[in-house]
């Protein structure tokens, strides 16, 4: 639930725009029974639910009004209950909407619009003023100052059950430091044996929210926790709304748009109100809707010429007082376009007579009245359904198996041809053709000693309504439909089958992978931060974009197994984390491959890991309505997984080098033991001078080697990389005279000091040389960046 | 390699040979590079026939050890630690034990240059005589195990470190015969009546022969091998072969590994492939146990284990079995699948192996 704030500097103007997309609907009473589906069952969870909703909806309202969200959030002991104050920084609300925002349930525009946002059915906060107020009975508490008012609002607010209306029983000015914002204060019954739920949701929501400054006070802290803002976080995009997609949307909500619409007709109504529906689209619907919600009209072959109905003969007769030449004509002119037709429903052939009877009226001055047609029409029909049993035959033939004996599909096609004789026009919905099916089957199977299976009667089925043609009947209009939920119900089913294209992405706003790492980095320590953001997806109606991130190794705790934190639109999920599919998806992922450790080869991995997930969707699919799990959708879980191993692919090579490190310099140090005290013997054995060792060692290691020559005022820099890959090699050296001729290196004069910066990429095995000269006596220093230290031999 | 047995190099020689060696490592680091050592590979793979001497040494695959691994810079630590403890052990003029100094690395102030197994400190020893071209023996290093023992028709001197003795290896010595020295170039041969040399793999048949009088009657000098013969026993062998002209036999069980005795006898060992024209004795002949002997005398017998099939395979690839004898015995006993011991030949009386064997085999080869 957002947008209960005005915009800053815009005015009331905004704020009553808003207020007109939004409608109330009832159900205070609903919640008192329902508790447990909102997440207020427990007096711990309340409190969590509480906070989460609170702080979706500060950092929603910040965020609409384009402000950096600056959010405190404090919990205090209040006598037998406890306190919940929320203040953000955002816009401030006006006086005449804070009832309605905190005060109703299902209260805003969210309901029926599709877009990525964190609260997105419209029960969020409203539930937790609710709840206080039905076990504190104190109001809820609004201070709310808009930006550039001098002074601040304080309201206090509570709802009517019974009506879902809100009253406000104070309202005064006062005053507040904050510029401008709100604050809100629920007392309710609570507890705190949540304390480690809440924190881990501050501190979640300050992961995925990096753009946000949060600030926590509970009793059970010395001080408050401060999670600051990571820095180059900017607003997220802002979310564009989009109308929702025929896919994606439920028969209740259909329902609401029904009535809600402007539009008149079916057509209108589909256009104007789903995405990606253009006419031809909404044609599409429409046809499948009078499918179900009109039938097909029957097509059948007409008579052919051994047969005894004479279609010409049987109009002639059906016609009289027109003159015996314009009766054969018009006779002559249906009969012909019939057999013109491979099969002929009834509503065609009244087009036809229609057809015929309008060029007769045009060639003479006969009149064909609405009763000379209709004789005409049925005299037709009758002549064409004189035999069905042939035609019949032919489509059960051409389905069954050919193991099917004469018998039976002849049975099966007498005993269908009977059930459309009871019938004028043949017209019926599926459920009434598969009904036909059905009983001429099983009367077959009883008295033919036959079999139809049910995949044989699908056959049948497919076969006639294929032949069937649809019929040329308005749909009811909108209106209609809104009052009557089995039709709304063919509408919905309708528009499920009809192939639409899958809705726009672009309305959605990932975290994106920069901030998703950024966000961890800011509040795990942690050696290791990978993240990842897949292209958008779509599931049903909605799309949606999955984010992943993982932390390795520094303070993370290396015991147990690691921590998953799951994110939708956002916000933290805090429970059910078993029911969650994200959960479900981490534990499907072999880990060992990616170098975690993960016992018995499946479930949660071990180690100093955080992994989090992300799910950004107009519509996340949650299993309940308290918005703890994300449902197991294929899609979803595809693309969850995905996004993971992108995340983790990073964090297994990391792993790699990290491990070849680490023997690396097992090795060094090991060498770094042995070869000193060989070249020591060695010094010893064949009395020599001592040894120098570092150009050995140095190739021993696969180093790159550094060295210095000076000779007459030539300096040459090597550097020798002893290493199988190409190194990239930054090198500054620090000269007390000036440099000359320094062969393309950059030189910076510093007090006195030349810095001689050069950046060579050495190939394996290679050894570049930087030349240049000093005149007279210099000091040298060189530093070398680009090479890990373990890789790195500077002997100059 | 020092071939040529008459000029050993004296200590100081060997000294330097060594001290050569840690130079070349001084070197190695003095130039910057990566201190290396290469010896040849020593497996069955890597031994090619040497024409000129009739004896399989190495042939031309090297194996490099270099401090640029952990295990390459450990060895080559070992080497120069041990090239320390030799050059002194030379300096001083004493000697050691190859297990002494197994022990002795114990005492080495860094942990990296201590031996983990006795094999590993024989290995370097080796390796130090292939790469130094020093034999052990001039290193003053000795196996535990000293050399076998000799009976038979033979006066001859050794320097001993408290001098000169005389002996004649019937005349001055027990029932267990003479015992050879660990390094047998301290011996000088005065006189002989013997015809041939007669090389015993098991100590109970050397007793049954010397018991019936065997060197005496037939003036065979009996070696007794003692399993695989010590490099001593090897290189007494060959000197009464060159020096004495003397032909020389070997006695064993009839099974695979027995064949690998007469093979070191006879053309060298893997192990040792550096020093064959220095221990190989080309010329000696194999008397048997051979598998047909197992027929021909119907000898009680064992069957093959998998290993002893193995072996025999095995044997087969080996290139210094490639003979026709060797493969025409060798795939016979695969065949019969039998293997027997030198003492089966008791089963037709104690004698005889001395009275019936040993002569029509020895005749039969022309030695008699």
């Amino acid at each position: 639930m957002t947008s209960y704030q005005s915009r800053l500097g815009e005015g009331e103007g905004i704020a009553e725009e808003l207020a007109e997309s939004q409608r109330a609907i009832s159900i205070a009473e609903f919640f008192e029974k329902n508790k447990h589906m909102l997440g207020f069952d427990s007096e711990a969870r309340a409190l969590v639910t509480a906070v989460k909703e609170a702080v979706d909806n500060a950092l929603d309202a910040c965020e609409e009004a384009g402000i950096l969200p600056d959010i405190y959030v404090e919990i205090q002991e209040s006598g037998d209950y406890y306190k919940l104050v929320v203040e953000d920084n955002g816009p401030g609300i006006t006086k005449e909407q804070a009832p309605k925002i905190f005060g109703k349930l299902l209260y805003g525009s969210r309901f029926h619009a599709r877009e990525q946002n964190r609260g997105q059915q419209g029960i969020g906060i409203s539930a937790a003023v609710l709840y206080s107020q039905l076990t504190s009975g104190k109001p809820a508490k609004i201070t709310s100052r808009p930006k550039g008012q001098d002074e601040a609002q304080y309201f206090e607010l509570i709802v009517d059950t019974d009506t879902n209306e809100p009253e406000i029983s104070v309202d005064e000015t006062t005053t507040w430091e904050r510029p401008h914002g709100t604050r809100i204060e629920l007392e309710m019954e609570a507890n705190m044996r949540a304390r480690s739920t809440l924190r881990d949701y501050i501190q979640d929501t300050a992961v995925v929210n990096p753009h946000a400054r949060i600030e926590f006070d509970e009793p059970g802290l010395d001080e408050s926790l401060k999670f600051e803002r990571a820095e180059r976080a900017e607003l997220p995009d802002e979310t564009e709304e989009i109308r929702p997609h025929p896919h994606g949307v439920e028969l209740g909500t259909l329902l609401k748009m029904l009535e809600a619409t402007d539009s008149y007709s079916v057509s209108g109504f589909m256009q104007e109100e789903f995405t990606r529906v253009g006419g031809k689209t909404a044609d599409s619907v429409i046809a499948n809707f009078n499918d179900r919600h009109y039938g097909r009209g029957m097509a059948w072959q007409p008579p052919k010429v051994n047969e005894d109905a004479d279609i010409e003969a049987a109009v002639e007769d059906a016609v009289a007082n027109k003159g015996a030449e314009t009766t054969a004509t018009f006779a002559a002119a249906v009969s012909d376009a019939i057999h013109d037709r491979d099969r002929v429903a009834y509503h065609e052939v009244e087009s036809i007579v229609d057809e015929a009877a309008d060029e007769a009226e045009a060639d003479g001055d006969t009149t064909f009245g609405a009763t000379v047609r209709e004789n005409a029409v049925d005299a037709a029909w009758v002549a064409v359904t004189d035999e069905l049993t042939a035609d019949l035959y032919a489509l059960v033939d051409d389905v069954t198996t050919k193991r099917k004996d004469d018998a039976a599909i002849e049975g099966l096609a007498s005993r269908l041809a009977d059930k459309f004789a009871d019938e004028g026009r043949h017209q019926l919905t599926r459920d009434e053709l598969r009904g036909y099916i059905d009983r001429a089957a099983d009367m077959t199977e009883e008295q033919d000693d036959a079999t139809y299976g049910d995949t044989a009667r699908e056959n049948v089925f497919e076969a006639l309504w294929t032949a069937a043609e649809g019929v040329p009947e308005e749909p009811p209009k909108v209106a209609d439909i809104a009052d009557d939920r089995d039709t709304a119900s063919e509408l919905l089913s309708a528009m499920r089958e009809t192939d639409i294209i899958a809705p726009p992405t672009d309305c959605l706003s990932p975290i994106s992978s920069e901030l998703v790492e950024e966000g961890l980095r800011k509040e795990f320590d942690a050696d290791f931060y990978a993240a990842s953001t897949r292209d958008a997806s779509v599931h049903g109606g909605d799309p949606f974009i999955v984010e992943a991130g993982i932390a390795y190794g520094g303070e993370l705790e290396a015991e147990g197994p690691v921590d998953v934190m799951r994110f939708a639109n956002r916000v933290p999920l805090v429970y059910q984390r078993g029911a969650c599919a994200t959960t479900d998806v981490v534990k499907s992922i072999r880990w060992r491959n990616y170098n975690l450790d993960q016992p018995g080869g499946s479930g949660i991995p071990k180690g100093p890991a955080v992994i989090m997930v992300h799910v950004a969707s107009t519509n996340v699919p949650f299993t309940s309505e308290s918005k703890d799990a994300i449902a197991n959708v294929p899609e979803m879980e595809d693309e969850i997984e995905l996004a993971i191993r992108e995340a983790a692919r990073e964090l297994k090579s990391y792993l790699n080098k990290r491990q070849s490190m680490q023997q690396r310099r097992e090795k060094q140090d090991k060498l770094a033991t042995i070869l000193p005290e060989m070249a020591e013997k060695l010094t010893e054995v064949t009395g020599n001078d001592d040894l120098h060792i570092d150009d050995s060692l140095a190739r021993i290691m696969n180093n790159v080697l550094v060295e210095r020559e000076v000779e007459d005022g030539t300096v040459r820099v090597h550097i020798e990389n002893n290493d199988d890959t190409n190194a990239d090699v930054e090198l500054t050296d620090i000269v007390t005279a000036e440099p000359q001729d320094t062969n393309g290196a950059t030189v910076v004069e510093m007090d006195g000091e030349w810095f001689v910066k050069w950046s060579p990429t050495v190939g394996a095995g290679e050894t570049a040389v930087l030349e240049y000269s000093v005149a007279g006596e210099a000091e040298f220093t060189v530093s070398v960046d680009g090479i890990e230290d373990e890789k790195l031999t500077v002997n100059a | 390699m020092s071939t040529d047995s008459d000029t050993t190099p004296d200590t100081e020689e060997a000294r330097e040979q060594l001290i050569d060696l840690a130079a070349d490592f001084y070197d190695q680091f003095a130039d910057g590079e990566v201190p290396t050592m290469t010896i040849p590979t020593r497996t069955k793979s890597n031994i090619v026939f040497d024409e000129d001497e009739q004896v399989w040494v190495y042939g031309d695959r090297n194996s490099t050890r270099s401090a640029k691994t952990i295990s390459g810079a450990e060895k080559i630590l070992k080497a120069v630690y041990t090239i320390d403890f030799l050059s002194q052990q030379l300096e001083e003029d004493r000697s050691s034990t190859l297990r002494e100094l197994y022990y002795l690395s114990e005492s080495w102030d860094l942990d990296e240059a201590q031996f983990n197994t006795q094999d590993e400190s024989n290995n370097l020893i080796e390796d130090l005589e292939i790469v130094s071209d020093v034999k052990r023996e001039d290193f003053h290093m000795r196996p535990e195990e000293s050399g076998a023992k000799v009976m038979g028709p033979l006066l001859l001197r050794e320097q001993t470190n408290r001098g000169d003795r005389e002996i004649h290896c019937q005349d001055d010595v027990g029932q267990g015969g003479y015992q050879i020295p660990n390094n047998p170039d301290t011996i000088e041969f005065l006189d002989n009546d013997a015809k041939f040399v007669l090389c015993v793999e098991t100590g109970g048949m050397r007793d049954r022969l010397v018991e019936n009088g065997f060197d005496d009657e037939y003036d065979a000098l009996v070696v007794h091998l003692g399993g695989q013969p010590a490099r001593a026993t090897r290189r007494l062998i060959k000197r009464l072969h060159d020096e004495l002209g003397l032909p020389v036999t070997v006695f064993t069980d009839g099974d695979p590994w027995s064949y690998r005795i007469f093979g070191s006898v006879s053309y060298g060992s893997i192990k040792s492939a550096h020093l064959s024209e220095y221990l190989a004795t080309p010329e000696a002949q194999f008397i048997g146990i051979r598998p047909e002997d197992i027929v021909e005398y119907e000898l009680p017998t064992d069957p093959l284990s998998d290993s002893d099939v193995n072996a025999l395979e095995s044997e087969l690839e080996d290139p210094r079995f490639q003979t026709e004898f060797w493969e025409e015995q060798i795939e016979l006993q695969l065949d019969i699948n039998k293997k027997a011991e030198q003492q089966a030949l008791a089963s037709r009386g104690l004698d005889f192996v001395t009275d019936t064997y040993l002569p029509e085999r020895l005749d039969e080869m022309g030695l008699l």
